[in-house]
């Protein structure tokens, strides 16, 4: 898996990281048991502190995405975080609203968003899809 | 853990009365990555020449392993790497001599680290000093100050003036020594995308002091900055006496103040201190972060 990291952004280069590897997980790129970059492999093809590359698999080991196995390496862990889904379905719930009001404001409409989201989909599994699915052209009647 | 380089309450002035720096104090441990920032003529270099013997300091102790580096220049320098800003390295010879040179110079000279980074650079060990372009004298500066297998290595603005390809090969050999070595290093740059890369610890001169002092992570995820309008607070001294606040400056309309905290906690904070609602507040990149620390206030004109 590529991972790319930007210096310059604002997010710290751990967390850039963190965010791509738990991206790949969420998307199916990914997948229980695959084998990680060692810490090494990760600095010197990054070009980053190898004290970075750890802060971030040693906060992504405490979330239980990934677990070292002595003298074998770093996996993804074979029993992933299992998120409460009314829980979490709660929280997007108001993400969406969230999403929805910055995109309105913004002068975009819902189909608009439903293309992003699509996009996103797309990098996120890695698949692009064959027939993006079509959006409804008046997206007021869907609300 | 001893640290292995230690400065206490450094002063050093080179005219009288006005001081270079006054009163720095900090210290690194075995396999540290330390980035010394500051802008031009805050005393990087000046800090970095007493930490090698080369000044001395006016008031204060430096320490280096434990020992002074003008008492016990041998045994210090024996286990320092270092890379000076305009590196001189003597123009008539070959790379091959001046390698001959340090390998005399340092019984624990490793010939073969000393091949492979001759060749990741394409250095050919028979071109002379003179012939070599700012890069790669750089570089065959690196193969010098690296080959001993220091415990330390002192970079003073490595990529100064350096190409950005040539940045990153540097940058790349500086990584591995981190991998297979552990080597601290103590490095001053104003390239802030290759401070964020090489990461740890950054201590930021300002004013003949330490400015700061953190871990960059903690920079990024502890600091922000609040753009608080003029109109609404005339004075800086009040936004600066709030707990956090590292500086205000004025920047046309608004003030930028730098705060430890996260934009929630500033907001809140300026809510419950000054009353003030509905302010901007932003977690910034370094080099950013950088300006509104060191940077002088902008003003508009008086119309």
């Amino acid at each position: 898996m590529q991972l790319l990291i930007n210096p310059s952004d604002e997010l710290p280069i751990y967390r850039q990281i963190m965010r791509q590897i738990t991206e790949a997980i969420a998307g199916g790129r990914l997948k229980s048991g695959d084998k990680l970059a060692s810490h090494r492999e990760l600095s010197e093809q990054l070009v980053i502190a190898p004290l970075t590359v750890k802060k971030a698999y040693d906060e992504l080991e405490t979330l239980g995405y990934i677990s070292p196995q002595r003298g074998r390496g770093t996996f993804v862990s074979a029993q992933l975080p299992e998120l409460d889904r009314a829980d979490q379905t709660g929280q997007i719930q108001q993400s969406a609203r969230r999403l929805l009001t910055q995109a309105y404001l913004a002068g975009l409409s819902l189909g608009d968003v439903v293309k992003l989201l699509n996009e996103a989909d797309r990098e996120l599994t890695g698949i692009e899809a064959l027939t993006p699915v079509e959006l409804p052209a008046k997206p007021k009647e869907t609300k | 853990m001893t640290p292995i380089l230690e400065f206490q309450n450094i002063s050093r002035s080179f005219k009288k009365g006005v001081p270079v720096l006054n009163g720095v104090t900090f210290s690194m441990t075995e396999g540290e990555v330390l980035g010394l920032l500051g802008r031009n003529g805050a005393g990087k270099t000046t800090l970095i020449r007493i930490a090698m013997g080369m000044l001395f300091p006016h008031a204060g102790r430096v320490r280096v392993f434990g020992l002074s580096p003008t008492d016990e220049p041998v045994a210090v320098k024996k286990r320092i790497g270092y890379v000076a800003e305009d590196q001189v390295l003597p123009v008539g010879s070959s790379i091959a001599e001046l390698i001959a040179l340090h390998r005399y110079l340092f019984p624990s000279w490793d010939q073969t680290l000393g091949r492979q980074l001759l060749d990741r650079f394409g250095l050919s060990a028979s071109s002379k000093i003179r012939h070599l372009s700012k890069g790669q004298a750089r570089q065959a500066a690196l193969v010098c100050a690296v080959c001993h297998r220091p415990e330390l290595l002192i970079l003073d603005e490595p990529a100064g003036g350096l190409d950005p390809a040539a940045r990153r090969e540097f940058l790349e050999t500086s990584i591995q020594l981190l991998n297979r070595e552990g080597t601290a290093i103590l490095f001053s740059s104003h390239h802030m995308t290759d401070v964020e890369r090489l990461g740890g610890r950054i201590v930021l001169l300002d004013d003949c002091k330490v400015r700061l002092d953190r871990r960059l992570d903690q920079i990024h995820e502890d600091h922000c900055v609040a753009m608080i309008p003029r109109s609404r607070m005339p004075d800086s001294a009040a936004i600066e006496s709030l707990p956090g606040c590292l500086r205000a400056r004025p920047v046309f309309d608004d003030w930028h103040a730098v705060f430890e905290g996260t934009t929630d906690t500033v907001r809140r904070r300026l809510h419950e201190a000054l009353g003030l609602d509905g302010i901007r507040c932003v977690s910034v990149p370094l080099e950013e972060l950088f300006v509104e620390l060191v940077g002088h206030g902008r003003l508009v004109e008086a119309s």
